[in-house]
């Protein structure tokens, strides 16, 4: 288990306390509302991951940036691809609104890093992030997707964001972050 | 696969067999592979992200980045286990068992 410092346990709780309350005062997100929380979640880890790319110091840490543009890239691209095939407009919502929120507070405590304290706040958000998105799947956004396709394409995500998560986990232990 | 009797006369050596690996769930499918010298070996991404098969100790031996529905195909070594893994997610783990087959294959 890693320890997160405030900010980064502040935007875990903000995601999963507003998917958490939102799930209790209405089960029901719409699909056009999960759709719009999957892109939204994945753009957020695209765009931290392009400053990583270019920032981190580490070439192991440059590479998992890398391949976190490449892969919720690619699921972006299906979840389009798919929401355009429904005639399904991903709709805002408040889950969507509350991991941007804590995104932009993430990324501001990040990017004014340099080197080593780079790396090691951009790993320890990724670990707590993937864990997030994890916790969202397993405990909203699947349950709640009516649309048999976009659960599939949902289900057949969480592999990779476990796989993520594991490999965030491995570089946080390497660099030492969290501790 | 069909290895005709004159053939293997006329080759000693074993004829080169094929293998299929899926990659799916962010696994290789089968994860552990029993292999020839000179085999090939095919990996099937049916995943949406990209993955490829590299060795660990030979990062020359190893597939593209193999995007959904794409296969890419190496040629096992010589002999020995080879420990490969996928270079964009390195959790992700598979191994060659490389052995000569039993002649009575070759006969066959």
């Amino acid at each position: 288990m890693y320890l997160l410092d405030s900010r980064h346990t502040m935007l875990v709780l903000l995601a999963m306390g507003a998917a958490s309350t939102l799930s209790a005062q209405t089960p029901d997100l719409s699909d056009a509302e999960v759709a719009h929380v999957a892109v939204t979640a994945n753009s957020i880890d695209i765009d931290l991951g392009k400053l990583a790319e270019s920032r981190a110091r580490a070439a192991e840490v440059r590479q998992f940036a890398a391949t976190m543009i490449t892969d919720h890239g690619a699921v972006n691209r299906q979840a389009a691809a798919l929401a355009a095939r429904l005639g399904v407009t991903p709709a805002d919502n408040a889950v969507s609104r509350s991991l941007l929120d804590g995104a932009a507070t993430a990324r501001t405590g990040i990017e004014e890093l340099r080197g080593r304290a780079f790396d090691r706040a951009y790993i320890t958000r990724e670990v707590a992030y993937h864990q997030a998105v994890l916790d969202a799947l397993d405990g909203l956004l699947i349950p709640t997707t009516t649309n048999e396709e976009l659960r599939k394409l949902l289900t057949d995500v969480r592999p990779a964001i476990a796989a993520h998560l594991q490999h965030a986990k491995q570089l946080a232990g390497a660099l030492g972050a969290g501790r | 696969m069909l290895l005709g009797g004159s053939a293997a006369l006329a080759w000693p050596r074993q004829v080169p067999q094929r293998h299929v690996v899926e990659i799916k769930g962010m696994a290789y499918h089968p994860a552990v592979i029993r292999v020839g010298p000179g085999d090939t070996i095919t990996w099937v991404n049916r995943d949406l992200v990209p993955h490829t098969a590299t060795a660990r100790k030979d990062p020359a031996w190893t597939t593209e980045s193999l995007a959904q529905g794409q296969e890419g195909a190496l040629v096992a070594p010589l002999a020995g286990e080879l420990h490969y893994y996928c270079a964009l997610h390195p959790v992700m783990r598979g191994r060659l068992i490389v052995a000569a087959r039993p002649s009575s294959w070759r006969q066959q």
